[in-house]
């Protein structure tokens, strides 16, 4: 190696992203190299001189205001609205549809949680495609470990996971995407027997329903019913 | 990670470099509101985990925000793109210019000035900058330390 290579990998080594073997190298030749020292005596006062005269800086509080403020009440406001008056509507479509029972309460409960995990940064808590990263993060939060499966080779790869609170128990909430779509499954034991699966559709968004001897699942979208049921045969089948 | 878990806690990063990019404080305040504006519409782009990850992210838009505020800027905008060559090390200067290192930070075309703000100011490691900037790690190292050359003549 000539003399001017061990200076190009002077600020190389300083910034510490040298291989071992080159450091070592580098720094053989350092105890040797008077010039190649003084180079790198240049380069670290250079270096004390930026952390003295070069500070970084703090952001102002108005812009830090004006971020935090504009992010819930001017971006998020407006899909906050869009997706309340949705909620409204189909919620209440919903409630015409089925007259009573349990299954319409939580019909609405899976409906509503779907629309809030649209909202901006609700959709997940635990973001990963890996579901033996999503499974284990249930662990500690839910008294029941859910089936986690990826689908990605299918066209509907795992985005993650987060709670939810629905029927009066924190459950699993698995996410989906398919294109630009979001479908939201969410999960718990059940031990009432199987049933559906039915569909249901609402303002655009359709709601799957079914029951195994330990699962009950709803799968919420915005997808078309085709696709959504081809997902949710895929889901049927992975258990 | 919530939207607001990634970028908030990298406002001042973000900051730092709007500033020193922009060398203007208005300037640094609007990109960095504009550019946490396009960190929410594309968050579910997202992918990181960590909060490094969520820090090379944000600059990264920042970063862009800013070159987007050149453009709109003209002076500053570069119509063509940058040139390795023509910035190479022997440009004659005028000495006087460079009294203080702000100064000929201040000096530094803006590709050398972003290099040095991610690694001597944010410490971000050659890949992450590569990352932010869009340019190879070769051209990272080669942009470093150029633009410390330059600013070690105007400490001497």
């Amino acid at each position: 190696m000539t003399h001017a290579d061990f200076e190009a990998q002077v600020d190389a080594y300083l910034d510490g992203e040298l291989a071992p073997a080159d450091a070592r190298a580098l720094e053989a030749h350092l105890s040797q190299c008077v010039e190649c020292a003084r180079f790198r005596d240049r380069r670290l006062a250079l270096r004390a001189a930026i952390k003295a005269q070069l500070p970084t800086l703090t952001a102002p509080d108005v812009l830090r205001q004006r971020i935090v403020h504009k992010r819930r009440f001017n971006v998020g406001w407006r899909s906050l609205a869009i997706a309340a008056s949705l909620a409204v509507v189909a919620v209440g479509g919903w409630q015409l549809g089925f007259q009573s029972g349990a299954g319409e309460m939580l019909g609405d409960a899976v409906l509503t949680s779907h629309i809030r995990s649209l909202m901006p940064g609700h959709l997940t808590d635990v973001q990963s495609s890996d579901q033996h990263t999503v499974k284990p993060w249930f662990n500690g939060k839910l008294d029941y470990s859910p089936p986690v499966f990826d689908f990605a080779d299918r066209g509907y790869p795992l985005l993650g996971g987060r709670l939810e609170y629905i029927d009066g128990r924190s459950v699993a909430a698995l996410v989906y995407g398919r294109r630009q779509h979001m479908i939201n499954v969410l999960l718990w034991p059940s031990d009432r027997g199987t049933a559906g699966p039915s569909a249901k559709t609402r303002q655009g968004y359709h709601v799957l329903h079914w029951t195994t001897r330990d699962y009950t699942y709803w799968v919420v979208s915005d997808l078309g019913l085709a696709e959504l049921q081809e997902f949710n045969g895929l889901l049927q089948q992975a258990r | 990670m919530e939207f607001a878990a990634v970028v908030l806690p990298h406002l001042d990063a973000a900051y730092t470099l709007a500033r020193y990019l922009t060398r203007n404080e208005a300037d640094a305040q609007d990109i960095v509101q504009d550019a946490s504006l396009r960190a929410l519409k594309y968050f579910d782009g997202f992918r990181g985990t960590t909060a490094s990850d969520g820090r090379a992210w944000f600059l990264t838009i920042v970063r862009n925000a800013v070159y987007t505020w050149g453009q709109r800027q003209g002076s500053e905008g570069r119509v063509t793109e940058f040139n390795e060559e023509l910035h190479s090390d022997d440009v004659t200067r005028d000495p006087a210019a460079t009294v203080d290192l702000r100064a000929a930070l201040d000096a530094l075309p803006l590709e050398f000035r972003e290099v040095i703000v991610l690694r001597e100011l944010q410490g971000l490691s050659y890949k992450e900058i590569s990352d932010v900037t869009g340019v190879p790690v070769g051209t990272v190292m080669s942009r470093l330390s150029r633009a410390r050359k330059r600013l070690q003549e105007a400490l001497s």
